[in-house]
């Protein structure tokens, strides 16, 4: 199935540029004055941050649209992006801890960015999970889409919780009204390490999706894709 | 070594092998779907 092929080498070429984001996160970023080393976090956390984020938008799209239009190509879609979703969620919350303890002295504190990631995180698994339960295809999307719906309401309020409320999570620093507050090297950086998330984001839906079709067909006991 | 060294490498590896697993289990599961 040339989507899967497809996905599969844009993942290789996503990881393979992830080794090449390392090397520059690593070698030619300059080391930020007070956070020393762990700053370096900030490469991985903040653009598997957006896309866990970002995944979940279009789960909500792909739902929103699923339930007008009856289009299974959706249901797969908005499936795809909240399992790739949930790998950028681990992410997040594996890297904000660690970079938490030697910069904040904690692992976790209940503030409101923190919970509501958690929250975004648990949405993703109550979503997977409810796609697992359900036996029916056609109930199984519908209950999903609410679900996917529910997830990408929660977005904004995790993106702007750190605006909206009082935390120990700092404000945002390149997706705000006003310039990017970073030197050139280091948004240079992190723009790199965005577009390979959005590489592997790409890779990962086109392959998942792919695989839901091939399950489909072999429910149907139709070709062999 | 910087003191905080060893909380940026584990960051790093961690972020690595969750990308390279889920990598590697998606190509597993579209071998046999």
């Amino acid at each position: 199935m040339k989507l899967l092929q497809t996905g599969r080498w844009i993942t290789a070429i996503g990881l393979l540029l992830l080794a090449g984001v390392y090397v520059r996160a690593l070698s030619f970023t300059p080391i930020e004055r007070t956070q020393g080393m762990a700053q370096k976090i900030f490469y991985l956390h903040v653009p598997a941050a957006l896309w866990a984020e970002a995944a979940m938008v279009l789960v909500g799209l792909g739902s929103v649209f699923y339930l007008f239009l009856k289009d299974p190509r959706l249901d797969r879609f908005a499936e795809a992006s909240a399992e790739a979703g949930l790998v950028f969620g681990s992410i997040v919350l594996t890297t904000g801890p660690i970079w938490g303890k030697p910069i904040w002295g904690t692992w976790w504190t209940w503030d409101a960015r923190l919970t509501l990631t958690l929250l975004l995180f648990l949405m993703y698994i109550g979503y997977l999970l409810l796609r697992g339960a359900v036996t029916d295809p056609g109930l199984r999307a519908r209950y999903a889409a609410v679900v996917g719906i529910c997830g990408a309401c929660l977005v904004p309020f995790v993106h702007l919780s750190v605006i909206m409320f009082r935390t120990l999570h700092p404000q945002p620093i390149v997706l705000k009204p006003s310039a990017p507050s970073l030197p050139g090297e280091m948004l240079v950086t992190l723009l790199l390490s965005f577009g390979v998330f959005t590489l592997l984001y790409v890779g990962f839906v086109m392959q998942r999706y792919g695989l839901a079709l091939l399950r489909e067909r072999r429910d149907r006991g139709g070709d062999h894709a | 070594m910087p003191e905080n060294t060893p909380y940026m490498v584990a960051a790093y590896v961690i972020t690595a092998a969750i990308l390279v697993g889920y990598a590697v289990l998606l190509y597993r599961r579209t071998l046999k779907p």
